[in-house]
């Protein structure tokens, strides 16, 4: 976690209604003063910090579901209400949310929203924006605008599609129309195995190969594997160079075979040892290392850098080879534990603060290995989002008019750059023009 | 500024090679878009060729007609004049598919049809099944944000879309999204584009996200004794744990159309997963079907192109409301139509409540359209929902909001971002909802 950024609001305000919202974005508008939107503030990316100071608001006071729409699908919430709340709210009745951070136990619907977030099943369910019907936002502009709604199809523009991911640079959400998924028939979860990265990474992209897309398809290498037995014994196999969580769910004729054919995969791909839950009991179990596994890092070192970049998944093999190297060349030790079926890595560099140099040695090799996504044809960021974090790094992967076209469409929702100023967007000449610094709240002023 | 029709065309053929410029009026009356002749058409061969057309046009302020294989031209208002059509039928090139990562690039030319033959090869498929046929080219898919009975399963062509290179009307060529399955690098610019008529950019290549193809599929058609009949089971298939590929409620006159039996409502199901699932899933449909009622039967495949074929009216309408109220919307359009004795064929996709409406002739020649339209807009409007023209004779359509009223809020912010990228409006303008 990027503990080293350090940047506090000059205010937090904690509104409880979109109008509160809307009236103080309104304020700090005509003070040109920074608003920076926060959830849960569970963010990987310096996303929800204030750098130049300014107005927090924080939505956690705004967590209510408004409204449970089962016929339709969907529900209407507050954006503070925290992800796991919704699904514990409809699954007497048969549904769920989809969208599984592994935060989601802390982390809200307007945070996830906000940051496209993904988790393990979005593999087969898709990032939040799929699950976006419509959402409220007091912009930067002024306006307080409700766009999309339960009619799945609009005239013009998809501005839902737009204003999610937009890591509070458009204005601060207040409220979000999410799908509601009706729960499988059956879930069945497998655990393999392997004495070497590779045999697992080969195997990811077999058993995508096969035409089997699992619910979710989770990669953890042996120190990580490691840290979990020593920290909370999952029962994980010891001496392991790498596990592969697979999870299937759906009609149960097709879990149980699609299993069966897993299992053979697995096989031939050298697994040293496979485990099929039989039952709910079993299946938490084999997930409880994965779901656990922020919690255990600790164990393994005083600080972390945490990686986000993507690769196509059929480089898994070559990119888990290169890391190597990396963590050799720059001698750090590199814990995973990772979307695999994506391809979005998760890399947790360790490092001690306290040994001279060691920060700088993680940084140069986050970024080497960045670089080494970015050559394959990856992405800077597979979930997280973009932030304070990577704001810089965007250039490496869009030219100037790109970059360029993205600052104008911020420009529509924000047009004097007061919303969460120097995140996502970088300080490039191609974003510059026409930019407007926000100014800082002068001392002693309230709001 | 080029000055004559003769240096304009020499300009045009400068950039694309003169077999490449259309200019005798015979063959540019055969590219008329919604009644609107072309004063010159341009088939680019490159992302570059195309970025000079486009910069040439937004110098000599040209109205642009990105086309694509020119089947849904007509969609929208009208245009007032077309003075460049852009013809993207060159660009037709798979530039990279990476079978072990489910992702393919592809120019924006290239149709539907001869994707799929690609993809088939690999036993993948890139899951937006519009009705009408696959002659149609991605960029026109994409463009128009269309969408199939498939929808049920695997959403719409916005949530496949990946990364999109695009044109912008000054020229610039852009690049939003990413090539891997998972990204949020920047603001999601693909969403953006997908369904904007070309009226921001024209797109020039597309990284889609492919499924497998399902070993096995199946499809059934349930006819039920009433249309209530038919509600119920999709509400008890929607309920169940059951996933089939598609889902759709289709009403007498698309029975009829479709030249299946005659029934005064249907539902057609396929699954597509591993033999044994279909099966399994496929009786577990056929009890839950007859348990409401229905006649069951399993139909080829080729029930989903008979069916489409149901749209193919003079009149065709899209209406888009509660989902929960599929068929009670489809209903008030049957009394509606039943009323003023116009023939309609509807096919609706359960799981997203859009419903397709074809009416036959009866509609294009009277002036009862517009008030037919104007009466469900308003019904739709206390749900937030919509209704739009999607086809319809010129002459009906001179006459006709074809996209209906957009919220106030919304609308603002669509003009704020065409003005943005389109400033001098040479793009599709004035097509596109609320004037855009
Ligand atoms: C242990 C752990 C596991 C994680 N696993 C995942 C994972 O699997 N997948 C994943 O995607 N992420 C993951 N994350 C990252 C993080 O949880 C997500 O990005 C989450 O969506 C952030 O939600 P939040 O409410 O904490 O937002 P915050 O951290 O408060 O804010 C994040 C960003 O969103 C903006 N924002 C927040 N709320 C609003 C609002 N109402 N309006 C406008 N902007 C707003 C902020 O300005 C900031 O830019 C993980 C984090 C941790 C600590
Ligand atoms: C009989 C019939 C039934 C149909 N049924 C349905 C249906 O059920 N559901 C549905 O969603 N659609 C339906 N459609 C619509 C149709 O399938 C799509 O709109 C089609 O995909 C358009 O593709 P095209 O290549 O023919 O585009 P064109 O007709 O050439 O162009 C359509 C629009 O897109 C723009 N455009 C084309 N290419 C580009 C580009 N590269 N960049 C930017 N803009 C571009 C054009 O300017 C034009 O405005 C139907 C069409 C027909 C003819």
């Amino acid at each position: 976690m990027h503990t080293f950024y350090k940047g506090a609001p000059d205010v937090v305000v904690l509104p409880t209604s979109a109008a509160e919202t809307a009236a103080v974005v309104r304020l700090c508008r005509q003070a040109r003063v920074p608003v920076v939107p926060r959830g849960s503030g569970t963010g990987l990316i310096g996303g929800a910090m204030a750098p130049r100071g300014g107005v927090m608001v924080a939505m956690t006071r705004m967590n209510r579901i408004l409204e449970v729409d089962l016929p339709n699908r969907c529900a209407t919430v507050e954006p503070g209400l925290i992800n796991l709340w919704l699904s514990d709210a409809t699954r007497a009745h048969g549904y769920f949310f989809a969208p599984d951070p592994s935060s989601q136990m802390v982390s809200s619907i307007g945070g996830n929203a906000s940051t496209n977030a993904g988790g393990p099943h979005c593999l087969k369910y898709g990032i939040t924006v799929n699950h976006v019907l419509g959402l409220q936002m007091a912009t930067g502009a002024g306006e307080l605008v409700w766009v999309g709604g339960k009619a799945h199809d609009r005239p013009g523009y998809d501005l839902p599609g737009v204003m999610v991911g937009a890591e509070g640079t458009f204005g601060v959400v207040t409220a979000v129309m999410v799908r509601l998924f009706h729960v499988p028939e059956g879930v069945k979860t497998l655990l393999a195995s392997f004495s070497s990265i590779e045999d697992a990474s080969e195997t990811v992209s077999a058993i995508i190969a096969d035409g089997i897309i699992p619910a979710a398809l989770e990669m953890l290498d042996e120190a990580m594997v490691r840290a979990i037995e020593e920290g909370i014994h999952a029962g994980y196999p010891k001496g392991a160079s790498a596990v592969l969580l697979i999870e299937l769910d759906g009609p149960r004729a097709e879990i149980e075979a699609q299993a069966r054919r897993i299992e053979e995969i697995c096989r031939a791909h050298l697994a040293l040892e496979l485990r099929v839950s039989q039952n709910d009991a079993e299946r938490a179990l084999l997930w409880k290392g994965r779901k656990e596994a922020a919690g255990v890092i600790g164990r393994l070192t005083p600080n972390w850098l945490l990686q986000d970049a993507v690769v196509p998944r059929s480089r898994l093999p070559e990119i888990m080879r290169e890391m190597l190297a990396i963590s050799a060349r720059h001698r750090l030790v590199f814990a995973n534990v990772f979307h695999a079926g994506d391809g979005n890595l998760h890399p947790i560099i360790c490092y001690d603060d306290r040994v001279p140099g060691e920060l700088e040695r993680a940084k140069q090799a986050n970024e080497a290995l960045m670089h080494a996504c970015l050559a394959m044809g990856g992405s800077v960021t597979g979930e997280h989002g973009v932030g304070l974090d990577k704001a810089e790094k965007l250039p490496y992967q869009f030219a100037a008019a790109d970059l360029n076209f993205m600052a104008r469409l911020r420009r529509v929702f924000d047009p004097d750059t007061l919303m969460n100023p120097g995140k996502l967007l970088p300080d490039h000449p191609a974003c510059a023009e026409g930019f407007r610094p926000a100014a800082a709240l002068p001392g002693g002023s309230w709001v | 500024m080029v000055v004559s029709v003769q240096a304009a065309r020499g300009a045009l053929a400068e950039i694309v090679g003169s077999a490449h410029v259309v200019s005798e009026p015979a063959a540019l009356e055969g590219l008329a878009v919604d009644g609107a002749t072309p004063r010159w058409a341009a088939r680019p061969g490159s992302v570059e060729e195309m970025s000079r057309l486009l910069a040439l046009a937004s110098s000599e302020r040209w109205s642009v007609v990105p086309r694509g294989s020119g089947s849904c031209l007509d969609l929208g208002a009208p245009p007032a004049r077309v003075d460049l059509l852009l013809d993207c039928r060159r660009l037709d090139a798979i530039v990279e598919h990476t079978p072990a990562d489910m992702v393919a690039s592809v120019g924006a030319g290239l149709s539907l049809a001869a994707l799929g033959a690609a993809l088939g090869r690999h036993r993948q498929r890139f899951p937006v099944d519009p009705v009408g046929g696959a002659s149609r080219s991605v960029g026109g898919v994409l463009a128009t944000g269309a969408s199939g009975p498939l929808r049920f399963r695997y959403g719409q062509a916005r949530d496949l879309l990946l990364g999109v290179r695009f044109v912008q009307a000054d020229g610039s060529i852009t690049w939003g999204g990413s090539k891997v399955v998972k990204s949020v690098t920047g603001y999601d610019v693909p969403k953006l584009l997908a369904g904007s008529l070309g009226t921001l950019g024209v797109i020039a290549e597309a990284t889609l996200r492919l499924h497998p193809m399902p070993p096995a599929s199946g499809s059934w058609l349930l006819s039920f004794r009433t249309p209530g009949a038919a509600a119920a089971f999709v509400g008890a298939m929607l309920d169940s744990t059951l996933q089939p590929e598609r889902l759709v409620v289709a009403n007498a006159g698309a029975l009829r159309a479709a030249a299946r039996p005659a029934a005064p409502a249907a539902v057609a199901v396929s699954v597509g997963s591993i033999a044994e699932a279909v099966r399994s899933q496929g009786s577990e449909l056929v009890r839950m079907g007859r348990e409401h009622g229905a006649m069951v039967s399993d139909v080829p495949e080729d029930v989903w192109l008979e069916l489409g074929a149901a749209l193919a009216g003079p009149v065709r309408l899209k209406l888009s409301g509660e989902p929960a109220r599929l068929c009670h919307w489809l209903a008030e359009v049957e009394r509606l139509a039943g009323e003023a004795s116009v023939p309609v064929s509807a096919l609706g996709d359960a799981g997203s409540g859009v419903l397709w409406l074809s009416l036959g002739r009866a509609a294009a020649d009277g002036g009862w359209l517009a008030g037919a339209v104007g009466t469900l807009r308003e019904a739709l409007s206390g749900e937030g929902g919509n209704l739009v023209v999607e086809r319809a004779p010129r002459s009906l359509k001179d006459h006709l909001d074809v996209w209906g009223p957009i919220q106030a809020d919304s609308l603002a912010i669509m003009k704020r971002i065409k003005r943005e990228f389109d400033p001098t409006g040479i793009l599709n303008s004035g097509r596109f909802v609320g004037g855009a």
